[in-house]
Parts: C-alpha cells; structure tokens; sequence
C-alpha cells in the first residue's frame, strides 16, 4: 500500500462528532428538500410569464437545483452509511455555497461597487500610510541594534504602535465609518439576512465536516484528502474559469442558435444562423465580363469570387459575402504574420544566444514593443504610415531623391498608401503586428535554445558539423516543442486579429473591406448591428478554423517529434 | 490564543475594515470651473415645467446621465453644466464622460443597456435612433412631452425632429405622431477648411468671396483644388475622410441620394446619384487626382499645412485653432442641382426605459437642450445649438475663429436643402453602411467601374430593407 492511498488512522467514533454527522445529515437532507421544492417551483412557473425572469435562466436553475438537490440527498446517505463519498460531496456541496452566498451577499451589500468608491478615497489615506512606512522603518531601525536587546526591544515597541495607530487612522480617514453605516443601510430587506445566515451555515457545516474526527469516522484515506486539498487550492481558478469563460463559451453556444439582439427574448432559429454564413453557390458564366446578378439569385447571393476552369468561367455567389471575405482576410493575414513572427524570431533568438558583449540590451530593445499596449503601438504607426505626412514615406522619399541626385536613378517616388490602399494595407497590419510580437517570441525561442544541453553541439562539432548543419541537425529538432508552442500561439493571436484593424483601418476593415478579419465581422454584427445570435455562430465557426489549425500543427509536431525520437 | 492566531485575526480584521470602507457611499464630485469663455449673451431658458409629481421626494433622486464629448475642454464644460442643473431643477445628477480611442461610446452604452447598468439619460447619434427605439432600449417621451406646458418640437431643427417624432407602429411623424425619442444636443454640418496661405502661394481666387459672387460652384471648385495641386506632389487641393458624410454631400448636391424619397429603397444608382458619385471620382487619382488619396486621413496633412480645402464638420473646428497658418471656412461648393447638398448632423439626448426617475429624466431631457445650456456647448467651438433661435445663431456668430461662422449656418440654412443625418426606419442601417462603403470605395480607387456599381449596388443594398 503506498503513502497516500493509506487510511486516516481510525479512531472510534465519539460522540460529538457522531453529533456532527448527525447534523449534517440533517442539514443536507433538508437542502435536498429545500432545493427539490425551489426545482418544483421554478419548473412549475415556466408557463407563467409574469415572472421577471427570462425561460432559459429558469431552465438552468431548475436543472442547478436538480443536481444540488440529488447530490445533497446522496450526501445525506453516503454520511449515514459513513462513506466517505459523503464527506467528499458535503464539503463540495457546503464549499459552494458558501462562495455562492457570500458572492451574492457582496453583491446586494454594495461592496463591489464600493470597492471603486475606496480607489476614489485612497488618496485621503496616503499619509498614514507613509506613517506606518515610517513605523517599519523605526522597526527595522531597531533590528540593527541585536546586541542592546532592551534598546530593541523598545523599538519594536514603538514601530508597532505606531504602524497600528496608522492603521487605525488610515482605515478611518479611508471611510471605515462611512462604509460601515452604509453597510448597515443594506440590510433594509430580507435578502441580505438570508444570504448572511447562508454565509454562516454553509461555514459551520464545512467546518464540521471538514474536522479530522469526522474524515476518521467516515473511512476517509489519505488520497481523499489530497484530492479534496487540491480541489480546494484549484477551486479559485476553476470558479472563475467555469463562471467567466466554460459558462460564456456555452452560453454564446446557445444563442448561436437564436436571432438574439442581445436586448429581447431571443426566438430559436436552430441552424439558419449557420446555414446564412456556409451558404454558397457556384454558377457557370457565358463570357468573363457577365455581369454575377444575371446568373445569382440576387435575393439571397453576392458576388464572391470569379474563376476559371478550362475556358469556362464560374461566378461564387455567397449569402454572406463579408463572412467569406473575412475569412480569407484572416487566413492571408495568418500566412502573412506567423512565418515572419516565428523564422527571423528563431534566428535573432540563435544570435542573441552567443555571448558577445552588449546581447543583454539588444534582448531588452527587442523585447521593448511587446511591452508596449497594442492600441498605442498602433495609433503611432497609423501616424507614420500616412502616406501624405508620414515618416516611412518621408524617408522613402528621401532615398528616392537621394538616388535620383547622385546617380540620376530616375526611380519614381512610389508615394505608397499604406493603409488606403486595398492591396497594402493588410501587409501593413501585418507588418506592424511582427515588430510587436517578435520580441516575445524571441524570448520564448531564446529559453528554448538555453535548455539545449551542450554535450549535443560538442559532439556535432568532434563529428565535424558546422554551425549551420548545427543549426538545423541539433538546434531545429530539440526546439520542437519551443517551435510548437509559439507557432500554435501565434497562429491563434493571428487568428484572432482585431485591435490593429479597429485602430488602423478607417472606415473599420476598409479599404474595401481588405482588413476585414473574422473578429472584427463578429464584432461588428454583435455590437454594431445588434446580430448577437449571428456574431455567435460566427464565433463559434472560427473556433473550429483554429481548432483544426491547432489540431493539425499539432499531430505535425507529433510526427516529427516522433520521426526525431526514432 | 496564539501569535498565529492573532495575526489570522488581525488580518481578517483589517480586510473586513477594507470591505466596510469599500462600502462608503460615493463622495459628491467637486464643481468643476466654469469655462472662461461664455457666450456673449446667453439667450433666454425656457422654464423646465414639470408635468406630474416626482415619483419620490426630490432631495433623493439622482441622475446618472453621458454624453459623448468631442474634446477634453467639453468634458468640463459638461461637468459644470451638471452642477448648475443640478442645482436648478432640484435632484441629483451624476455626469458620465464617454468615448475613448479604445472603448467605442456605443459600444459601452449598449454593453451597460444589456446589463442593466446604462445611465438614465444619454446621447446617441442621430443614425441609431430607430435601432434603439424599436428595440425598446430608448423610451418614448411624447406622452410626457404632450403633457408639457411650452414644449414644442418646432422649437429644433425639422430634420432631426422628423426622425425623433417618428411612431414606426402608425409611419406618423410630427408633433402629434405620439412618439417623441429625444430631443436633439446639438447640430452640426460641412464646411470647406481652408488653407487661405496655401491658396494665396497657389495663385487662387478666394472661395469666400467666390461663394458671396454666387460663383462657388463644382468646376470652380475643382479649378481651385487644380491650382493648388499645382504647387508640388506632397501638396494637395482638397481633402476628406472616408465614410458616408463626406462622399454623400456629392450625391446629394447633384440631386441624388443614398434612399428615395421614403427612405425605404436605394437609390444609388439613379443617373443624379451617380453623376455626384462620378465627380466625386474625379477628385482622386483616377481622374483629376487633386485629394489626398481616399482613405487617409485628411486631417493630419490639411493641420501640417499640405491640403488647401479640407471637407469637415464643425466639430474640427477646436483642431483647427490650433494651426499656424491663417485659416477660415467656406460653404461646400453648389452643386448640379444648384445646392450644396450638405448633411445636417445630430444626435439626441434620450432616456433609458428602465430609469426609476422619468419625469426627472424628461426635465433633465429638457434642460440640456435648452437655449442657455446649448450656448455654453457651443462656445467651444465645436457644434451648433440644435433649437431654432435668433439669438442662438447671433450668438454662434461670434465664436470666431473661424472668420466666416456663416457659412456653417448657410449649410443648415433650410434653403441650402440641407439633408437630415438619419436612421433607417424601415431597415438597417449599419448594414446598409457596411455595404455601401466599400462600393463607392471600390469606385473612387478604379477597382469598380460605375456602371459596374450602378447594375449592382441596389440589388445588394435593398436586401437591408424589411
């Protein structure tokens, strides 16, 4: 038997923990009951429309007090049968309802919004904080003196009544009183005492439960207890991973399903959101030049594309023709910025590796832009890829000027329109983009490349390899997983392209539509068109773009790796 | 007990002090100094009359209300307004700032909708109102308003107020449509920026005075714009952002327009629109080639001394100031159909369905759009006020610079049969926007030929129309 599947030892059961057992029996087979009741309620006023709360949130509670209320009455069992299942559900069941209660109590009380009331009187407080920083200091100021423990210990003295008086100001002339008055102010209605008694029940019984008498007498074994302690130091993350990102994710599942504006009821439209945005036709064209609404159903299509396949032309016609165009903007953009991200990454990464002198700043110069906020990166380049005042043209100009005096080049000035200009300006967006991003990818490159072990270059270079079979016969292969990981996360920043357009593009995603990425067309059917249903399925399709793209780079990295490893 | 105990304690102390502070009620905001400069003489309020007893006792009602400042001087301007309000019409009010580079005003607005939370008064741009209202997100005031002693819609401009009055359930609008969204904060239309230095180097008669003669029209315009490209290939005659306002004017000066007459079709490719839609063309390089390229922004070149006529509204007026170089304004130029088809812009103050004050709210509504208030906005310079006053336009003549105030009120002038920014009754407008830009985009740049957009355009632009 090993370490952590051993039992606690076991003691007989004594009567105040048999108590405690007792009780919560009791208190989990009334919950059951209770929440049971609230399910029936809740199930019962589907049909009733005065309720002020929307179907699908009933829905959900009703199925949320079903699963309370089974594992709260299996809860009740497992302790009465002295399972330690029992123990392991009271503890989650009470641990989440206590967080619950005291989430909500928070909440009616005002203390979040407080919260931006205290960034607001901080400054009133400042001063005594530099008291108390002045009380430490006289602390610390004493530890010097070790061999005059009296003299030390004086000084400790007064450090602590100073930092405590403070304190004391220091909460006072933040508004402790005011925030306590207005604290008690909330408890004007039922609501509060109910969720505060919640708090308090739910603390008790987690307490109970929780004590080492009553893991013995339910038979709980060591690895029980590991597990439940490290649900418990997982449950912070995990609550706000369920709460603002797995329980959004399947929400906006749902509406993708709906024609919902984000403001009325939505009504349930199934696949029609879908089927609007994959919707295309390809239909066979007389000459090259006739004209798509001759041969599209103009009622449902646009012109998306044209081609030709053995002297036949063909028109696509699509029923969303912004979705396709974002899409295809999104993937150029992808072949356009992970490569130049990641191939000079890796080779400015393989030279800031050598220790020549002064490699630490170059590290830091490159590192710089990934510091840097995007909005802000992005309004200074806007500003130098004017084309009528911009510094890139400017210095474009001179060198043009430049050749034509002394070499009489005759180059014409190209005068580039950057952004205004369908054919550049995605090149633009995803130029600015690499001289974010290089830096942070360097760096990843960069610890990579330190956790290569010497030996293997040691032995390249006794079997004679130069530094470039080096380069690819050692360093390539052992940065796979390096290579994979910045390539997965760079594909899905690309992917998910939308603040250099919001800032760069004017009007959004022109010219022409050319930088139109698939966020910003989700972005502007939820926000801008009220389409939230549609800006989901849109979402949702570009989730499966980047899981198969993820997907793929993976199973090439496992079978390289694979190939390496053989 | 234990040290360790007592440190657990003590911490758990301080943190539930930290929360009870954190739960001290907001700290009033301290009155924010009235601009120096006022208006000469502030024209007269209409007294703010209330139609029923507040809900609750005055002294416990407080407003939340935002509006989108067009610079950080508005902001304070708006605070102080607040404060004075405040104190006139007998309740609390909390004024909200919106808008940033990085966080669309409206985008918060509808956010803060969604969740309950929006303010209970706040402005939305005059383009969005038929989206907000038949979304129930803005409440119909007419009732209230009907029961208003002195209230009368005539008393603004008639193109926001025919969309603000607008009923989408009976296609009535006017007064007595029962339908009121809002009242209009302000209003606004084009003007030409001019560059007077880089017109007086180019050798170019004066469109100030060209536009007194009756002379200023689309050829001496684009005579004028030629001169001045004239001068060298970084300096540029005329320029102009891209979205609907400034390609529109073309459309409409040429008889054309983006609807017909309804509003319930498109109408881009009739020959008035697309005759607009040709000149407009013609500016750029794949004709005359005297713009700055469309697509960039104008602004920064026509700031740097590099455009002589710079196409905008009256709210780049502030940027202007602070130029070096003598500047002033003038009219858009006449078009075919002998006007300047100019845009008049607005948006309007609305209130919230959900607010627990909207008699407070349709008083406070009334106060922000009243003579007095409008004044003190507009002495910034960057709007005009939306009511329909003598002394109010008296007063925005003497805002200077620029120079020639007229001709922001000769472009608003019901004669110039200014067009009236608006929302989309019968469909979307967004969508519609979506669509038509980067067709007259693909036109202006050559990437469409205009009668390849005249075949087309109408077949996808009509399916935004329910």
């Amino acid at each position: 038997m090993t370490a952590t599947a051993a039992a606690l030892p076991h003691l007989s059961e004594d009567r105040h923990t048999t108590l405690w057992l007792n009780v919560a029996v009791l208190w989990h087979a009334g919950f059951a009951l209770l929440l049971a009741a609230s399910g029936i309620f809740l199930l019962v006023s589907l049909a009733d429309s005065t309720i002020p709360i929307a179907t699908g949130l009933r829905v959900f509670l009703i199925a949320l007090s079903l699963l309370g209320g089974v594992s709260s009455a299996c809860a009740a069992i497992f302790i009465t049968r002295r399972d330690q299942r029992g123990r392991m559900l009271s503890l989650v069941i009470n641990y989440l309802g206590f967080v619950v209660c005291l989430a909500f109590d928070l909440h009616i009380l005002g203390v979040y919004v407080g919260l931006d009331v205290l960034a607001g009187t901080f400054k009133y407080g400042l001063p005594f904080l530099l008291l108390g920083f002045i009380g430490y200091l006289i602390g610390a100021w004493g530890d010097r003196h070790e061999d005059f423990p009296q003299r030390q210990q004086a000084y400790r003295r007064l450090s602590q009544t100073i930092s405590l008086i403070a304190a004391g100001l220091w909460l006072l002339s933040v508004g402790l009183l005011e925030g306590l008055r207005a604290l008690l102010q909330q408890f004007n209605s039922p609501l509060p005492f109910i969720l505060t008694a919640g708090i308090a029940v739910f603390a008790v019984l987690l307490r109970a439960v929780g004590r080492r008498s009553v893991a013995e007498a339910l038979h709980t074994k060591r690895q029980h207890e590991e597990t439940l302690t490290g649900l418990l130091f997982l449950s912070p993350n995990l609550l706000g991973f369920l709460l603002f990102f797995a329980a959004p994710l399947l929400f906006s599942l749902l509406i993708s399903f709906t024609n919902s504006d984000a403001f009325n009821p939505p009504d349930w439209v199934g696949l029609q959101n879908y089927q609007h945005l994959l919707n295309v036709t390809i239909q066979p064209l007389s000459s090259s030049t006739q004209l798509a609404n001759e041969v599209l159903d103009v009622k449902i299509y646009n012109e998306l594309a044209r081609f030709e396949i053995l002297g036949q032309s063909y028109v696509i016609g699509a029923q969303d023709k912004l979705f396709w165009l974002a899409l295809r903007n999104t993937l150029v953009y992808c072949l356009m910025a992970v490569p130049v991200s990641v191939i000079p990454a890796l080779l400015l990464a393989t030279l800031l590796n050598s220790k020549l002198p002064g490699m630490k700043l170059f590290r830091a110069v490159y590192f710089l832009p990934s510091v840097a906020a995007i909005v802000g990166i992005a309004l200074i380049w806007q500003w130098l890829y004017n084309s009528a005042i911009g510094y890139i043209n400017y210095f474009i100009s001179l060198t043009v000027n430049f050749a034509n005096s002394l070499f009489n080049a005759g180059w014409v000035d190209p005068k580039l329109q950057w952004l205004s200009d369908s054919n550049s300006a995605l090149i633009a967006i995803a130029l600015m983009a690499v001289w974010a991003t290089l830096g942070f990818n360097i760096v990843l490159f960069l610890s990579g490349l330190q956790s290569i072990p010497r030996d293997l270059y040691e032995a390249a270079t006794v079997d004679g390899a130069n530094p470039t079979q080096q380069f690819f016969a050692v360093t390539v292969p052992m940065l796979a997983p390096t290579t994979f990981f910045v390539l997965t996360t760079t594909t899905i920043q690309a992917m998910q392209l939308f603040e250099q357009v919001f800032i760069l593009s004017n009007p959004l995603g022109g010219p022409n539509n050319s930088t139109l990425s698939l966020v910003v067309y989700l972005y502007q059917n939820g926000f801008q068109r009220f389409r939230q249903g549609y800006a989901s399925a849109t979402a949702w399709v570009l989730f499966i773009v980047i899981f198969g793209l993820t997907l793929f780079q993976y199973r090439r990295q496992r079978s390289s790796s694979g190939a390496y490893e053989g | 007990m234990n040290r360790k105990s007592l440190w657990i304690i003590l911490s758990a102390l301080i943190m539930a002090s930290l929360l009870l502070s954190a739960c001290a009620p907001a700290a009033a905001p301290a009155p924010t100094q009235a601009p120096a400069q006022q208006p000469a003489e502030p024209t007269s309020a209409p007294e703010v009359k209330s139609t029923e007893a507040p809900a609750q006792p005055a002294g416990e009602v407080t407003l939340r209300w935002r509006t989108r400042p067009d610079n950080k001087e508005e902001t304070g301007v708006y605070a102080s307004v607040s404060d004075e309000l405040a104190k006139r019409l007998g309740f609390g009010l909390k004024y909200e700032p919106g808008g940033s580079e990085s966080s669309s005003y409206q985008d918060v607005l509808k956010t803060e909708i969604a969740a309950g939370t929006a303010p209970d008064v706040f402005w939305i741009p005059g383009t969005d109102v038929a989206d907000f209202a038949t979304r129930g997100l803005i409440l119909n005031l007419g009732e209230m308003a009907a029961k208003t002693q002195d209230f009368d819609v005539n008393n603004f401009y008639a193109g926001p107020m025919y969309h603000l009055t607008y009923n989408p359930e009976t296609d009535k609008t006017g007064a007595d449509s029962g339908a009121l969204w809002g009242l209009p904060r302000d209003v606004s239309t084009f003007a030409l920026y001019l560059n007077l230095d880089l017109l007086n180097e180019a050798g170019a008669p004066d469109p100030r005075e060209l536009a007194k003669e009756g002379k200023w029209d689309w050829g001496v315009f684009l005579a004028v714009a030629k001169q001045v490209r004239a001068l060298g290939s970084d300096i540029y005659g005329y320029g102009a952002n891209a979205w609907w306002g400034p390609y529109g004017v073309w459309l409409n000066a040429a008889g054309g327009g983006f609807f017909n007459e309804d509003r319930t079709a498109c109408a881009l490719n009739t020959p008035e629109s697309l005759k607009g839609l040709e000149f407009e063309k013609s500016l750029y390089k794949a004709g005359e080639d005297v713009a700055v390229p469309y697509g960039e922004d104008s602004e920064p070149p026509f700031r740097a001394g590099k455009v002589a006529m710079f196409q905008n509204g009256r709210w780049a007026t502030p940027g202007t100031r602070q130029v070096d170089f003598n500047w002033d304004v003038v009219e858009l130029p006449n078009g075919p159909s002998g006007t300047p088809g100019n845009w008049l812009f607005w948006g309007a103050y609305a209130v919230n369905p959900k607010t627990p004050h909207p008699e407070e709210a349709w008083k406070l509504v009334q106060a922000l759009t009243e003579a007095e208030t409008q004044g003190k906005i507009a002495a910034l310079g960057a709007n005009i006020p939306s009511r329909v006053s003598q002394e109010a336009l008296d007063t925005f003549l003497t805002l200077t610079p620029p120079t020639n105030n007229q001709a922001f009120l000769n472009g608003i002038d019901p004669k110039s049969q200014p067009t009236a920014e608006g929302p989309l009754w019968a469909g979307s407008w967004p969508e519609y926007d979506a669509i038509m830009g980067p067709a007259v985009q693909a036109v202006i740049t050559g990437d469409k030929s205009l009668e390849e957009f005249a075949k087309t355009i109408c077949d996808e632009a009509n399916k935004v129309f329910k």
